[in-house]
This record gives C-alpha cells, sequence and structure tokens, in this order.
C-alpha cells in the first residue's frame, strides 16, 4: 500500500500540473489525493492503542516498508511520533487543500503538484527509519517549498529561503555523516551511541539544521519574508504543518536516537541535560522575541509570522526541559499550533480574497461583513493567546507546570510575558481586521473556505473538554523514551504541584455565563450605528470623509519604548557573519598564489604536521 | 456516583460567595470614593453609593448596542472576574481552587479584560481603541514584576497552586514575614497598583484624555455590568494578593475553632483586602497619571530590578 | 414587585445617583469647580462628572449657546440615555441674557432641548446650583422631571426649531465639506 501510495501520489503531482488550465479539476483531484495520508493515518491507529470502527479502516496499510537501493535499505515504518506529527499534517492538508479551490481563479496546477510533493516528503519523513530516508525524503520536501517559495515571486523570500534551507540541510548532512562515521549505520534502530564528544558535535548539529525549519532564533530571519509573500494556503500549511517537521526531527533525535539519560551524560544544570537546558533558553528567547517582533508589525501576514516564531520557540522549551510533563506540553503545544496558525492563515486568506488587502491599517470593521470567518478566527486568537476556554491554555499550563517542576526561575517569567504580549498582537488583529469602522462592503467567504477553518477550529474545543485524550495519545510515545504519561482522567490533569480540571473551569464559566446573561436581558436595547459615537460632541455625520479607525501605528509608544532594542535585528547579526566570512575568505584566497614552490612549501609543511602529530600522540 | 446533595450545596455557596464578592465590590467602591473624599477634605457619598449607581445602571429605560460582539464585553466581563473569584481561596475557603491553579487565576482574569476589549474594539470608537491599546500596555508593564514575584514563590514553596500556598502560610507563617517575601510584596503591591488602575497607572481610563477610554460608549446596563467588572475586580486582585502574602487571612485553624473558625477568618480576609485596597487608595489620591512609557519604564526598569534580585535570592537559596 | 413599585425604586436610584455631562460653553462653567471641590462638593449626593454623554444622566448646560454650539448640545443630548435631564444654567439659556441681541446665539434653550430646571443669574452662585440640583431631586420623586418625555412626544418640533436656528450654518458647513473634498 505504501508503494502504491508514493505511486498515486507522483502520479497526482504530474496530473494535476497538468491541469494547469483548469484550476478547480486540479483542486478537486489534488484534494480525494491528499486524504489518502489521513486513511493511512486511521489504519494505524493501533499504533497509537487506539481501537477504531473497522469502516474508518477501510485502506488496510502495513506497517513497514522496505526497499532495496544499492548503498543501503530505505525503511518505513510507522512510530508513535511520527503516527502524533503525521495526524497534524494529513489532518491540516486536506483543508488546505479545499481552501485552495475556490481561493484560485487560475494558475494554480503547480500550486497543487508542489503541494502533493511536500505532502509526499513529510509523509515520508515522519515514517523514516534511517538516515538515507530521512534525508532523501527530507530533501524532497525542501525543494518542493521552494518551488512554492519562488511562486510567491519575491526575491527575498527566494534568497533567504534558499540560503537557510542550503544551510539546515548543510547542517543536517554533516551531522548525519558524524553519526554514520561513529556507528556505520544508517538505521536508527541499530545505533549504538556513547557519550563521545563527536556524537555531541553531531546531535549539535543536526538540532540547529532542524531550528532553521522550526524558525528558532536566530535561524528565523527566512520565515517572515516567506511568510509575508508567499500565497495563503501555502503559507496555512507550512506554518501550520511544515514547520512542526523540524521539532519532530529535534524530538526523534534528541529523545528516540540519543536518549534522555545520554543527553545527561554530556553534563546537567540543575536537573536538567545542559543540552536541553540551552535549548529551553533559546526556545523562551524565540518565544518572547517574537512575540515584541510580532507587536511592531502592521503587514498582517508578518504579524501572524513573527507571532508564530513566537509560538513554536514554546515547543522548543518544551523538548529542552525534557520530562514527561514537559514534552507532553510542547506536543501539546504543536497540536494547538499547528490549527489555531493554520485557521489564522487561512483567515487571512478569506479577507484578501475578499477585499484585496492584508495591511492592518487599512482594513477594518470585517467582524460584522464576515461573521464566521470572525469567529473562527476568535477560536483561533483564544487558543493563541491561551485563554482557558479553548484547549490552548491546557499546552501553555503544561509548559508552565514543567518549567516551574524544573526550577526554571529565569525562564518562565518570559515564557509568561511573551504569553502576555501575545495578548497585544491578537488585539491588533481583532480590532484592526474585525472591529472598529466598517470600511468595505463585502461579502462572508466562500462555503468553501468556512468549511475548512471550521473543521480546523474543532480540535481546538474537543481537546479543551477532553486533554486527557490528548495526554492519553502521548502515553505510546513516552512509553518509546521509557517514560510514562502524566497522571490524568479525561477532562482532569495532574503535576506533582497542582490539577487542572477542565469540567469545572468550563461548568463554573457557563454557570456564570448565564447569571451574566439574566443581567443581560434585564433591560431591552436598541441597536446604533457605528457612526452614532461619542466625538465630544461632534456630529460625525459632518465628518464622513474622516476615518475613526485607530488602528495605524496602533502600538506606537511600545515601539517607541522597544525599537532601539531590536532594530539591528538578526538579519544585521549574519550580514556581520557573512562579511567575516569574506574577509576570512579574501585572506584564505592570498594562499592560492600560483607559483609552484608556494605549493611544494605547504605540502612540506602539510607532511611536517602530520608527522608531528603522529609523533606526539 | 456523584453525590447531588453535596454539589447542590456547593453550588449554592459558590453562588453566595460570588454574590458576597460582588457586594463587597460595590461597598469597596463607595468606601473607595469616601475615603478620597475625606483625602481631599469633602465629605463625600454615603458609603453604600456604589450599589445605588449600579441599580441605576441596571434600571435605565433604553439602552444602545453596537452589535453582538459589542453585548459580549458586558457577558464576558461579568463572567469571567466572576470565574476568576470563584477559583480563588477566600478566606482559607476553596471553592473551586483546588481544581486549577495560579497560572490559571492569571489566565482567567484576562477573559473579562479581552472581552471588555472585544466590546470597546466593537464600538468604533477612536477613544475606545486608543484606551485598549493603553490597558494592554499597562497590562504587559505590570505583569513583569509581578509575575517574578509569584515565581519566587511558586519555586519557594513547590507547589504552583494557590490553594496549597494558603496552607502552608497557616498559623500565621504568612509570606511577609519572611524577609526577601517581604521586598516581594512591595513589588507586588506596585504591580497591584496597576492591576487595580489607580492613580500613577490609571493611564487606560484617563477621563480627561480620552474620555475613560474603553468605557466611553457604554451606558445603560452595560456600564452597569462593566461597574460590576470593576467593582469585582477589586476584590479579586486584593484577594489574591492576601492570599499570596498575608495567608489569605486564615488566622485561625477550621479544624480547632469550627464555625467560629469561619466567620473570623472572613472579617480577618475583608479587613486585610480593605487594608490592602487602602494603601492602593492613599497612593491614588496624591498622584497625578504617568504617560504610557514611563509607566512602562517604571516597570519593567524598577520594579523588575527588585523582582529579579528576588528571583536570584531564590535561585540561590533553592537547591532542585 | 409590581410596576408601581419598580419605577419608584428606579426614581429613587436615579435621584441618588445623577451622573453629570456638563457643556462648559459659557462663562458659567467657572462656577463649577466650587460646587465640586470641598467647598460645596457636590459628590455628598452621589452626583458626579462623567466624560461622555452615553454614561450621564443630567445635562449642564452653562451658559449662552451659539448656533454651532447648539449642534454639539443636541448631539449630546440625543446621544445621552432615559430617563435624562437637562440643567439650563445662567441667564443665557433661559432668554438671551446680555446675548439677547446677538446675531448669533440662540435665545430660549427649551425651544431646541427639553429643560427641567432653569438657574437664573448671571452668574449663578454655587448655592444656586446646589439649590438647583436640590429641586431636580424634588421633582424626580414627584415624576414631574419628565423632559425626557416631552423631546420623545414632541419631536417633530423640536427637530424642526433645531433646524431653523441651524438651516444657514448647516448650509455653509456642507460648502465646507465639498471644498475639502475637492
Ligand atoms: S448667564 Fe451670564 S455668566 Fe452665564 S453664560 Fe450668560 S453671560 Fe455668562
Amino acid at each position: 500500500m505504501i508503494t502504491l501510495t508514493i505511486a498515486i501520489f507522483l502520479m497526482g503531482v504530474i496530473v494535476v500540473g497538468l491541469l494547469n488550465k483548469y484550476p478547480k479539476t486540479a483542486g478537486i483531484i489534488a484534494f480525494f489525493v491528499s486524504l489518502i495520508p489521513f486513511f493511512a493515518l486511521l489504519s494505524w491507529s493501533s499504533v497509537m492503542n487506539i481501537t477504531l470502527p473497522s469502516y474508518l479502516q477501510f485502506l488496510n496499510f502495513e506497517t513497514s516498508w522496505q526497499y532495496n537501493l544499492g548503498p543501503g535499505t530505505l525503511i518505513l515504518q510507522i512510530t508513535p511520533l511520527g503516527w502524533f506529527f503525521l495526524l497534524l499534517l494529513s489532518s491540516l492538508f486536506p483543508m488546505v487543500i479545499l481552501f485552495s479551490i475556490s481561493y484560485f481563479r487560475s494558475n494554480a496546477g503547480g500550486f497543487y503538484a508542489a503541494m502533493l510533493l511536500t505532502m509526499l516528503g513529510s509523509f515520508g519523513i515522519l515514517l523514516a527509519q534511517d538516515m538515507l530516508t530521512f534525508y532523501i525524503f527530507w530533501e524532497i520536501m525542501s525543494w518542493s517549498i521552494l518551488a512554492l517559495v519562488i511562486r510567491g515571486g519575491d526575491r527575498k523570500a527566494i534568497v533567504s529561503y534558499l540560503s537557510f534551507g542550503a544551510l539546515s540541510a548543510m547542517l543536517i548532512l554533516f551531522g548525519f555523516m558524524l553519526l554514520y562515521f561513529k556507528t556505520g549505520t544508517f538505521v536508527f534502530a541499530e545505533m549504538h551511541l556513547d557519550a563521545s564528544n563527536l556524537v555531541l558535535a553531531a546531535i549539535t548539529l543536526i538540532v540547529s539544521g532542524f531550528a532553521v525549519k522550526g524558525a528558532l532564533m536566530p535561524m528565523h530571519v527566512w520565515a517572515p519574508h516567506v511568510y509575508s509573500k508567499s500565497e495563503e494556503p501555502f503559507v496555512a500549511f507550512l506554518s501550520g504543518g511544515l514547520s512542526k517537521l523540524g521539532y519532530f526531527g529535534i524530538m526523534l533525535f534528541m529523545y528516540g536516537v540519543v536518549g534522555f539519560s545520554l543527553l545527561s551524560s554530556w553534563g546537567t544544570f540543575r536537573g536538567v541535560p545542559l543540552f536541553g537546558y540551552s535549548l529551553a533558553v533559546v526556545g523562551a528567547f524565540t518565544a518572547f522575541a517574537g512575540t515584541v517582533l510580532a507587536v511592531m508589525q502592521d503587514d498582517l501576514r508578518k504579524l501572524l509570522a513573527y507571532s508564530s516564531i513566537g509560538q513554536l520557540g514554546y515547543i522548543a522549551i518544551g523538548l529542552g526541559i525534557g520530562t514527561p510533563l514537559a514534552l507532553t506540553g510542547a506536543l501539546f503545544q504543536a497540536l494547538n499550533h499547528t490549527f489555531f496558525k493554520a485557521v489564522l492563515f487561512l483567515a487571512a486568506g478569506a479577507v484578501y480574497y475578499r477585499t484585496g488587502k492584508y495591511k492592518i491599517s487599512e482594513l477594518g470593521g470585517l467582524g460584522y461583513k464576515m461573521p464566521f470567518t470572525f469567529l473562527a478566527s476568535l477560536f483561533a486568537i483564544f487558543a493563541l493567546a491561551a485563554i482557558p476556554i479553548t484547549s490552548g491554555f491546557a499546552a501553555k499550563w503544561l509548559l508552565y507546570e514543567a518549567a516551574i517542576e524544573k526550577k526554571f526561575l529565569f525562564v518562565t517569567p518570559i515564557m509568561l510575558i511573551a504569553g502576555v504580549g501575545a495578548f497585544l498582537y491578537v488585539y491588533k488583529i481583532l480590532y484592526g481586521v474585525f472591529l472598529g469602522e466598517p470600511r468595505y462592503n463585502v461579502k462572508e467567504a466562500p462555503l468553501s473556505q468556512l468549511v475548512p477553518m471550521w473543521i480546523l477550529v474543532l480540535p481546538l474545543i474537543i481537546f479543551l473538554i477532553f486533554p486527557g485524550w490528548f495526554v492519553d495519545l502521548t502515553a505510546p510515545i513516552l512509553q518509546g523514551y521509557e517514560m510514562t504519561a502524566i497522571p490524568h482522567t479525561p477532562y482532569t490533569i495532574n503535576t506533582s504541584l497542582a490539577k487542572y480540571n477542565t469540567l469545572a473551569v468550563i461548568f463554573a464559566f457557563i454557570g456564570t455565563l448565564i447569571f451574566a446573561f439574566i443581567l443581560y436581558l434585564s433591560k431591552p436595547q436598541e441597536k446604533v450605528d457605528h457612526m452614532d459615537n461619542y466625538l465630544a460632541g461632534e456630529p460625525p455625520e459632518l465628518y464622513d470623509y474622516i476615518s475613526m479607525h485607530a488602528s495605524s501605528k496602533y502600538y506606537e509608544p511600545f515601539e517607541e519604548v522597544f525599537y532601539p532594542y531590536f532594530k539591528r535585528g538578526a538579519e544585521r547579526m549574519w550580514e556581520i557573519i557573512l562579511a567575516a566570512g569574506e574577509v576570512f575568505g579574501s585572506g584564505a584566497r592570498k594562499i592560492y598564489t600560483g607559483i609552484v614552490g608556494d605549493y611544494s612549501i605547504y605540502i612540506l609543511l602539510f607532511f611536517l604536521i602530520m608527522v608531528g602529530w603522529w609523533l606526539l600522540w | 456516583m456523584v453525590n447531588y446533595i453535596d454539589l447542590t450545596i456547593q453550588i449554592l455557596v459558590a453562588i453566595g460567595v460570588t454574590a458576597l464578592g460582588f457586594a463587597i465590590g460595590m461597598l469597596f467602591n463607595g468606601i473607595a470614593r469616601k475615603i478620597t473624599a475625606r483625602i481631599q477634605n469633602r465629605v463625600g457619598p454615603p458609603i453604600y453609593q456604589g450599589y445605588i449607581d449600579v441599580l441605576k445602571l441596571f434600571t435605565k429605560k433604553t439602552n444602545i448596542s453596537h452589535g453582538w460582539i459589542f453585548d459580549l464585553a458586558a457577558l464576558f466581563s461579568v463572567a469571567g472576574i466572576a470565574l476568576a473569584f470563584l477559583f480563588l481561596p477566600v478566606a482559607g475557603v476553596s471553592l473551586l481552587s483546588g481544581e486549577g491553579d495560579l497560572f490559571l487565576i492569571l489566565y482567567l482574569l484576562a477573559i473579562p479584560a479581552l472581552g471588555f476589549a472585544l466590546g470597546a474594539g466593537a464600538s468604533g470608537n477612536p477613544n475606545a481603541a486608543v484606551g485598549i491599546m493603553r490597558a494592554l500596555m499597562t497590562m504587559l508593564a505590570y505583569e513583569l514584576p509581578l509575575v517574578m514575584v509569584i515565581i519566587a514563590m511558586m519555586v519557594y514553596y513547590d507547589t504552583t497552586s494557590l490553594a496549597v500556598i494558603v496552607q502552608k502560610q497557616a498559623n500565621m507563617h504568612w509570606a511577609i514575614f519572611i524577609p526577601v517575601f517581604f521586598i516581594g510584596a512591595l513589588v507586588a503591591d506596585m504591580a497591584l497598583q496597576g492591576m487595580l488602575m489607580e492613580k500613577p497607572f490609571d493611564i487606560p481610563i484617563a477621563p480627561h484624555e480620552i474620555a475613560t477610554g474603553p468605557m466611553v460608549e457604554f451606558g445603560g446596563k452595560h456600564l452597569g455590568a462593566l461597574m460590576l467588572y470593576k467593582m469585582m475586580g477589586i476584590v479579586v486582585e486584593t484577594t489574591l494578593f492576601v492570599d499570596l502574602f498575608l495567608g489569605g487571612g486564615v488566622i485561625l485553624s477550621v479544624s480547632q475553632f469550627g464555625w467560629l473558625a469561619y466567620v473570623v477568618n472572613f472579617i480577618v480576609w475583608f479587613l486585610l483586602i480593605l487594608f490592602v485596597f487602602f494603601i492602593a487608595l492613599l497612593i491614588n489620591a496624591v498622584f497625578p497619571r504617568f504617560r504610557i512609557e514611563q509607566a512602562l519604564k517604571f516597570y519593567w526598569k524598577y520594579d523588575a530590578l527588585v523582582g529579579l534580585l528576588i528571583l536570584i535570592w531564590i535561585f540561590v537559596g533553592v537547591t532542585p | 414587585m409590581n410596576h408601581e413599585n419598580w419605577s419608584k425604586l428606579a426614581r429613587i436610584m436615579s435621584k441618588r445617583s445623577l451622573w453629570m455631562i456638563h457643556f462648559c460653553t459659557g462663562c458659567g462653567a467657572m462656577e463649577m469647580p466650587p460646587v465640586m471641590t470641598s467647598r460645596y462638593d457636590m459628590e455628598r449626593f452621589g452626583m458626579h462628572a462623567m466624560a461622555t454623554p452615553r454614561q450621564a444622566d443630567v445635562f449642564l448646560v452653562t451658559g449662552y449657546l451659539a448656533v454651532k454650539t447648539l449642534k454639539r448640545v443636541v448631539q449630546v443630548y440625543e446621544q445621552m440615555r432615559d430617563p435624562k435631564y437637562v440643567i439650563g444654567f445662567g441667564s443665557c439659556t433661559i432668554n438671551g441674557g446680555m446675548y439677547w441681541d446677538s446675531y448669533n446665539t440662540i435665545k430660549d434653550l427649551s425651544k431646541y432641548i427639553p429643560v427641567d430646571v432653569y438657574i437664573a443669574g448671571c452668574m449663578p452662585r454655587p448655592e444656586a446650583i446646589m439649590d438647583s440640583f436640590l429641586k431636580l431631586f424634588d421633582m424626580i420623586d414627584k415624576g414631574e422631571a419628565i423632559g425626557w418625555q416631552k423631546y420623545h412626544k414632541y419631536y417633530d418640533q423640536y427637530k424642526r426649531n433645531q433646524r431653523m436656528a441651524f438651516s444657514y450654518r448647516l448650509d455653509e458647513v456642507k460648502d465646507i465639506k465639498e471644498d475639502d473634498k475637492e
């Protein structure tokens, strides 16, 4: 079946690519192809100890697959971790394709072809059991992303993605080579690693390579450019789905291949492996800086891009701390981020589809015109801001608990402040785009755009009520790392520090809402126009050409305070590194003088050093 | 099997305590105005003025609404603040506080604020938008020192549950008697000033600059709901402070003294939150208003610096 | 509780918590600070200066009104929610006062919005203002302060008077507006 899947995907790519003239047909074909990974997921549910009714498992996929390729064997096999991330990607992907059917009016064949290729690549990555397969599929995914970035047509985005993608691939490849050099095998299960510095170097390289895809600072430079200059459905999939592959890789190599005990053997700091501690600190910095930068943006997509970077930082914190609590929190945050960020990007796409604008200061008042888009993004925003009426809170809560449990005294305040900063930028979206003065007389987004958004909101509500089901999902993953799942019932989570009972929160909230509703019904009310506003007695109808929307430069005092610290930015850092590299390079070029005598001296020196080393050894 | 009688009693107690919270909140409004008046050498309104104001607002004949998003503000603000109150231990009585912890309370406090912000934004008044911007930035400003102190306490007491923190302070082992948390209480009190939106930090509702900011379009029952939210907010925030630093006002243990303990604890709790609020009022009565960047700089430079010292103290002192 | 008692309760509440918006158009506004501060302290009666008409119950028009200002006054009055009361402050609101022959001020405020209580004097002393508040309380208690009901009832007349007052000014404003648009 897996062979067939890959074949169908490749055929789909060709067919869809040829149907460039017929965007709707191409979209529908792509949608049906895109459902296959989800059916595979259903048929593999026994990996997670879930029994589904048989009519959901009508396609029967084998759990492992091998293909003999000259130097090694390609091995694909479903694992609990792979299943979990496949759940995120395969449920997001069809929705994104469904959204694109009405989003693209022409020239969509290439888009669907490249999207199918990215999904094929991610499918392979999540199932890969050896480094060779992993790397092959990783490259398929990366290059097809490049094709989609090129479709966006922004030079800066292409260059930054290309350079950082190459950097990421080089780092990963180098790490893989070191691991192969050390162990002599590509297969994860056959690797026997020890606590040598070589392995440490390899894992550092690999993790920093994945950090590029996960947009961890300072490797995030490509993300705002790409997110803000590509087509919206693709960005939703990139930010919601593909960025998780970076964290999948980090988790796979840190806890699957290397393991917690080996990580601890390179030194621990206050009970946490030093390696993980530094990852957590980087994650916290990313969460904070991403948030501050998001507050300063005016372009809706740039804002979401920086917020993405900030929210992904939380996953890095969880992966760094590495206790069962923290890993559960990180996976939960990954799940939430997949859905709410996809909804937000799709909503941005729907807004663009109707108004043709991305600038927050040029939008306004769409909440009453596009109520369902507004409500879907309101839920997503609640999840992003971790308001306890969506599942977003449980994830952040687990991460906070994990940090306090390990006594992270300096990281936790930064996490919390980044959480408060999230309120600032989500309100900018709410006010700038959906509330305030209605400026556009537009219709609601088409149904084929609303349906994906609302389907993607569902998990946020389900896992709000039953966070225990999520913890059940993490149990097999943690078992693989010789950890046990955190104590839970369907609607409570217990930690060593406290307890979180979602049922109590929900029922209390419903009760208080009823109380408030009775108060609210006490008196009738009349609806007034937004023009009937208190403006110091000015009759606004005389001044209808003056905008009452205060959304341009909304957080100006904030920018005044923070801009001086952030104006340099990471791009500047990379420029300095490049300049240094250039100086070093031109210095190195002087060695190649072109005179034979010089070269012979070099060779002599080289031999002397080698002999000297050998003698001294 | 759920014990329905117990559940019913619990729900009734919850309703009663919430009503009491609102009642105390309205009383505090009167007390605050009376005290401010006395400081300014005036007579001031009667102490029950808060009740009259709220009742008047709910008996207004006509109300306006800017659409359903505007109405959400009234619903969310009252519901959210009552919800936050239910999760606090009050005078050692923990209604739902065993079911959540301090992080939950901090985020529950965001529900009314965000709902309120939604309504203010939906009104379409530029003053409201500016007011919300200021409110969110003040929130960002005061949260940093507050969170630093709270996290220091969590690590010191090795729990994140507020109920457990209150329990560990029983028998007068109040946190404020520990030197480092005495300083912490001062830091948190400054943050409380911003939380209560009292004077140097009443930037969001500056009536003379932006016409009470977010509340500019609210009148009648909508304003009544917001008044309830603000008044209850005073109780919630001062109770949070008292729970953290003053042992929640528990001076008699229930197991020893029975129902007498409940009565005495409730009275002590009431006096303590009144005292905490009184300090805020004294500062409020004599200070002018900061600008928003000044408030941010005050909190992040001076208040947070002391908070950082507390964190370092705990970091060195606590072995993992 | 039957309707009669309910409206009585509503009246008592409304009486004891009159939130005020003062429209400082004329010189009479000078007398407001002593009324609000420690010398006379109107907060004794639960009165309170509010920033916006949405929150206010009583509207203090302090002095003469130019036609241009009248437009704002009407706008503010209409934004207030029922029940709402108006206090005309100083001779200018009664008969034009010392501006009785001005080309640009209105003479009788009650032609444009219903006024519940007038305070005579140019300018009235704070004692007179306090007295007017007590008078208003009395009227609310007895159910005599029904200006807002009158406004609903005779809406057309009030609107006609207003339109007549600022008809030519309105044209001028429209012209300016069109100039700006070009
Ligand atoms: S009545 Fe006298 S004091 Fe009052 S506004 Fe007219 S001229 Fe000024």
